[in-house]
């Protein structure tokens, strides 16, 4: 099930609800060479794969064009052959395009808040994962608690805490959980809670 | 969900309330009206008249925070009226069970309460069992003390008059919705519950949906194709995410995190894995010590040996009775005693109730990492409004995370299909996909531990070999989830054999031994030797019921409709020959359709069958909860902020187990004449949650650009305010600008004799963009949470609106 | 009848408003700076960036009861278009295997007003960069590639279709005379005259603008 290969075409397929879609005819006289062909040029020769859409929980599928030249993603609607959407979209998921790397406003850089600073400095991945690993390091060590009150063994901490993500992949959610509990962390929260 | 999305297409009476299915969760309604092609009906019930309610054959409204009166209503109509599912509900829940002699209910409190703790003391609330624990039963449901006599005693004090006093919801119209929905308590017909964050944001939210899953369960709803009890979760993956667990009080496959006073792995196993003395319940939990083991041998790999009790020990304990979830999180960051923080793709400088406080304890952190697609008011907290960054010493480290197209893994819908998805693109700029930040960040941890440091253990010997050539590798974690054989092993009783490396085909397979391993038991099945069943795109409809069992994979163990052993009659044929779920054809043949609730033979062959709720200890689905901490019965409390002086059921005004901050943040309104109009917060189609995504978009926030306020026309005049003006909102803990929408959708509500207005206003803006756009309807709103859950009580509270 | 026509069944719509942002996705329009002057509704009209808009009219019925009526307004592919009145050198044209209403790059040199007034639904826009008149395309690209119109397909209700003309028709007649059940003012406005059909269950209730003149 190599989508990825799949013409646009055969994935974005003419299926009208309940409504046959007939084949049109070759001569199109003189309006066909006015239909802005461009974009539909760029999205049936570009890589198709398929996602499901990132905001509500239904689990709508998409299709996604991507340029093969630049890697862009140039074109993302509804998936027809999911069988809960059927290739219909709501305005999120319809708009999916503007959450792409074609969003200037993404965040393309890892930004540090100095304390008491009044604006963020860009760093590098390396510098600030260290830099965290530090922090992590010297909060989980002066605050961990290794027995309560009662002299029970807790081994936790409590002065670090973590919410999110309900946003995230499986594979992503399993290892977050599974190091902030290595951690020892007890306050760990996210979106089903609220 | 109990059901999925595609099945709601099977059912003859769709209840869409404490949720707005059009607005949120738009294309679930080309299913509701491929029912109503069918003939089904749509009933919308809502404080306010919605993009649902504009398409639903039947509407009324109900005051925000009175779900549990009106259903209370319905459940007692349906007793009345003897529109229960009668063979359903003595054979299938625990109606028929006999109630000890120590339960009973007086004036809103049921027994063994403790008003200094503010707790129930549960033994008050035991079922009447035989030396093996088994419980006594009557099955004619006529003794005085079992469960559905005690019920229709509970809930005959919800006369039409009574819920309508309360609700404001007129009597006529209550009787239509009763009748509508009891009709689905035949044989032949089903109804459909779709609620949402409208049910669960209460002080009594827990109780909202008993209530609604005691009228499934005596309809005879639960389990079949075009019922069962259905959340429209908010998430693409708070399925996925609740499943895993990222919860202070569960582990992955809601298995419970260990307790301070469960010193050794076997004694925190042996607390919980439930007992049965009944040989006809499968009383599945009880296969609970093979999950936990499993799932700590995922967590260390070869470091968890029996010797070391798993590596249990390396893992931290909560102290018992000590809870510490979202509220009481904020309230201990507020304190000061909270130093580092990660704000893991999470904004709750918006989305948490009593926002301004949320946003006040960031300001008291050491450190705080933020992980994002765009910048937000939780990462830019200390330059939001009425924030001095020369006061505020928070280190921020804002990383920038890759978008959904941008990386390959799976996400769970509330339908709990897990489905695969692919990477489009590549990530913007220097951002990355999750996984892989936490690969290096969880890398850099080990590294600095590697040196020494307090108890190094559990970080050094944290499994952690997700990645392939360096990068972060989603199929590696989706097997760890599913899990491996450890060593060679074999089932004789099942004939199969397998290799140390083969991946477990079903948790059916899985040991206490060490010598499985399994992330998350329930997923167990999704990615096996066969495959990543998630990435499966099958379009079969073989039972014409919608189950695309082989589009993708869900859990349990691909069962499409859980609870399904329930949809047949005591032979295994389907109480609704049209619809048929599964079915049993002989014990060559066994069963067909959606995978069975276990292959075990229908209940009329007494020795080898097993009951239906296979979860559940006893077997059958519970009618009597008493496992709730505020009451086994359902009963109708008022909001902690409230229109009304008194409860109108009973002289308890409020759920009498909830936690009431008293701090000097934690204001609430109490009758207060300063604050006389009830608030709710909702959503809108157009934006997503706190608009932290959504409202950087141009073609969305271009649909809905501003924070509104949604006032009746009556409201409107009353304080002089026109459709379109700035308005003020004010509630005990903050103020929002918002545009009046003056509108024919909200009513006011005769409640209690005396005119009730309300107002909603949805809560998907921030401060950070647009710079016009307002701010989070979440400053507001209070920091009270339910009883069993501390999910904040968003959806209801006092607030007054001003023209601006 | 020839042609294409596209059904849009208001009774069915919920104003996802797929429908809206599909349109901008896939002509790659731009979201325009708006406020909120009361209502749902935005942006407030059609624009050169704005093709295709849900309309929002919300008010109590005889009864008392509330009702909120969503209407997916887009130019109606006219059978005999009244914006082609000024046309002479094949500025706009009409396709002649589906009917749909094409503005070409040459409507910069059209006098706009003129054009607009022909229009009785108030359709044509210009993109104010180019000049060029520009409106809903029927999304003929796609439709000439086997597609749906990006506005159909991202429909989740079936309050859009897409098809024969002769099959809209039917489809429309078949369910005006459903909805006239419980709806007894429902039509199908303009049926013999658009290609682009709105089933109402009640025009004169505030689809005054929307109905056209």
């Amino acid at each position: 099930m190599d989508v990825s290969r799949r013409e646009f075409l055969v994935i974005s397929g003419a299926a009208a609800a309940g409504v046959a879609v007939s084949s049109l005819g070759i001569d199109m006289g003189p309006a066909k060479a006015y239909a802005d062909e461009v974009k539909l040029k760029k999205v049936k020769s570009a890589k198709q794969s398929t996602t499901i859409c990132p905001y509500c929980a239904v689990g709508c599928g998409l299709v996604c064009s991507t340029d093969k030249k630049t890697g862009t993603i140039i074109n993302i609607e509804g998936d027809p052959d999911h069988p809960i959407n059927e290739g219909s979209l709501c305005a999120k998921g319809a708009g999916l395009y503007q959450i792409t790397a074609n969003n200037p406003s993404r965040l393309q850089k890892v930004l540090y808040r100095a304390p008491n600073s009044d604006k963020w400095e860009e760093k590098s991945w390396d510098w600030a994962l260290a830099e965290i690993a530090k922090r992590v390091k010297a909060t989980r060590d002066e605050y961990f608690i290794a027995k309560n009150k009662k002299g029970q063994v807790v081994n936790r901490v409590e002065a670090i805490a973590e919410v999110g993500s309900a946003a995230i992949d499986n594979e992503e959610c399993w290892p977050l959980q599974a190091m902030m509990r290595a951690l020892g962390l007890v306050y760990i929260e996210h979106q089903a809670r609220i | 969900m109990t059901n999925h999305w595609i099945d709601i297409k099977n059912s003859d009476c769709i209840l869409i309330t404490g949720s707005n299915a059009a607005e949120n969760h738009p294309i679930s309604m080309k299913w509701v009206e491929k029912a109503r092609e069918n003939g089904a009906k749509l009933i919308s019930v809502d404080p306010r008249f919605t993009r649902t309610s504009a398409v639903a054959d039947f509407y009324t409204a109900l005051r925000s925070g009175t779900d549990i009166a009106f259903l209370g209503g319905m459940l007692n109509y349906i007793i009345e009226n003897e529109k229960y599912f009668k063979d359903y509900a003595a054979n299938y829940t625990n109606a028929s069970f006999i109630i000890g002699d120590k339960f009973k209910f007086e004036d809103g409190l049921f027994a063994g309460y403790d008003p200094k703790k503010r707790k129930y003391d549960k033994s008050f609330w035991g079922l009447k069992r035989d030396s093996k624990g088994v419980a006594e039963r009557d099955l004619t449901l006529k003794n005085p003390r079992c469960v559905f006599q005690l019920l229709k005693e509970h809930y005959s004090r919800y006369t039409l008059e009574k819920v309508s006093g309360i609700t404001g919801t007129p009597v006529d119209d209550l009787k239509k919705v009763y009748e509508m929905y009891a009709s689905t308590g035949t044989k032949d017909k089903v109804g459909t519950i779709m609620y949402a964050m409208g049910w669960t944001q209460h002080t009594v939210g827990t109780q909202n949906i008993r209530t609604m899953a005691i009228i499934q369960l005596l309809l005879g709803n639960i389990g079949m194709a075009g019922g069962g009890v259905n959340a429209l979760r908010g998430e693409s993956n708070v399925q996925g995410s609740t499943d895993h667990c990222i919860l202070y009080h569960i582990w992955p496959g809601y298995l419970k995190t260990p307790k301070a006073s469960q010193a050794t792995l076997a004694a925190y196993n042996t607390k919980y894995t439930p007992k049965t003395g009944d040989p006809i319940s499968a009383n599945w939990w009880g296969n609970y010590p093979k999950y936990s083991v499993s799932m700590l041998k995922s967590f260390f790999g070869d470091k968890a040996t029996k010797k070391n009790d798993f590596g249990y020990s390396w893992l931290p304990k909560l102290d018992d009775g000590v809870n510490y979830s979202w509220l009481n999180l904020f309230d201990t960051m507020y304190n000061g005693t909270i130093k580092g923080f990660f704000a893991w793709g999470m904004n709750p400088a918006c989305s948490g109730a009593n926002a301004n406080k949320n946003r006040q304890a960031l300001a008291k952190l050491d450190w705080l990492v933020n992980v994002n697609l765009f910048d937000n008011e939780t990462g830019s907290f200390w330059k939001g409004p009425g924030m001095d960054p020369k006061k505020i010493k928070t280190e921020v480290f804002m990383l920038p995370c890759a978008a959904s197209v941008e990386k390959e893994g799976s996400i769970t819908n509330s339908g709990r299909w897990a489905q695969w998805r692919y990477k489009a693109g590549n990530p913007a700029g220097d951002s990355k996909p999750d996984g892989e930040i936490m690969t290096d960040l969880m890398n850099a941890i080990k590294k600095v531990y590697a040196k020494g440091g307090k108890f190094p253990e559990p970080i050094v010997n944290l499994k952690w070999d997700y990645t392939t050539k360096g990068t972060f590798d989603s199929h590696k974690v989706a097997k760890e989830i599913n899990g491996y054989f450890l060593e060679d092993v074999e089932f004789k009783k099942k004939g199969k054999k397998f290799k140390k490396g083969d991946l477990v085909p079903s948790f059916a397979y899985l040991k206490d031994d060490g010598s499985t391993s399994s992330g998350n038991w329930l997923y167990c099945n999704s990615y096996t030797n066969k495959g990543n069943m998630m990435a499966r795109r099958g379009k079969d409809d073989p039972t014409g019921l919608g189950l695309y069992s082989g589009w993708s994979w869900c859990w349990p163990v691909n069962r499409r409709i859980i609870y399904n052993r329930a949809s047949v009659d005591l032979n295994g044929n389907p109480w609704n020959p049209k619809r048929p779920v599964v079915k049993w054809t002989g014990p060559k043949t066994k069963w067909v359709g959606d995978v069975p609730d276990g292959g075990w033979p229908p209940m009329s062959n007494a020795e080898k069958t097993k009951r239906p709720f296979i979860m559940k200890p006893d077997g059958v689905a519970s009618v009597f909860g008493p496992g709730r901490a505020d009451g086994p019965f359902p009963e109708h409390y008022e909001p902690l902020e409230s229109p009304v002086a008194k409860n109108a059921m009973s002289s308890q005004f409020n759920n009498p187990a909830i936690k009431i901050f008293d701090g000097p943040m934690d204001p609430f309104a109490k009758n207060d004449p300063k604050f006389p109009v009830v608030a709710t917060t909702y959503r809108v189609t157009e934006h997503w949650q706190t608009g932290v995504l959504t409202r950087w978009q141009p073609w969305l926030i271009e649909t809905q650009p501003q924070l509104f306020v949604e006032i009746s026309e009556e409201l409107a005049k009353e304080r002089g305010i026109k459709n379109g003006e700035p308005a003020k909102v004010t509630s005990a803990r903050g103020e929002v600008a918002a545009v009046a929408i003056v509108t024919t959708r909200f009513r006011p509500f005769k409640v209690a004799g005396k005119t009730v207005h309300q107002v909603g206003l949805p809560w998907c803006f921030g401060w950070v963009t647009p710079k016009d756009g307002g701010d989070s309807a979440n400053l507001l709103s209070p920091n009270v949470g339910d009883a069993n859950t501390m999910i904040p009580e968003t959806k209801a509270f006092m607030v007054n609106v001003e023209k601006a | 009848m020839s042609g294409k026509s596209i059904l849009v069944d208001t009774s069915k719509c919920t104003a996802c408003r797929g429908c809206q942002v599909a349109c901008k996705q896939w002509n790659q329009l731009e979201g325009t700076k708006t406020k909120n002057v009361g209502s749902y509704e935005n942006p407030q009209d059609l624009s050169g960036q704005t093709w295709k808009i849900v309309r929002f009219t919300e008010g109590k019925n005889g009864s008392g009861k509330a009702y909120w009526h969503f209407f997916s307004e887009q130019c109606r592919h006219c059978l005999t278009p009244g914006c082609m009145a000024e046309v002479e050198k094949g500025e706009i044209v009409q396709d002649e295997k589906t009917g749909a209403v094409v503005y070409t790059p040459k409507t910069k040199d059209l006098d706009f007003k003129a054009t607009l007034e022909g229009c009785p639904y108030n359709i044509p826009r210009k993109n104010e960069k180019s000049g060029v008149l520009v409106k809903c395309t029927m999304c003929l690209d796609r439709v000439q590639a086997d597609l749906l119109p990006a506005c159909v397909k991202s429909c989740p209700t079936g309050a859009m279709q897409f098809g024969d003309r002769d099959a809209i028709l039917a489809a429309a007649e078949k369910r005006v005379a459903e909805l006239k059940k419980t709806n007894p003012k429902a039509e199908a406005i303009n049926a013999d005259d658009v290609r682009v059909i709105y089933l109402v269950v009640d025009p004169k209730k505030c689809y005054s603008l929307a109905a056209g003149k």
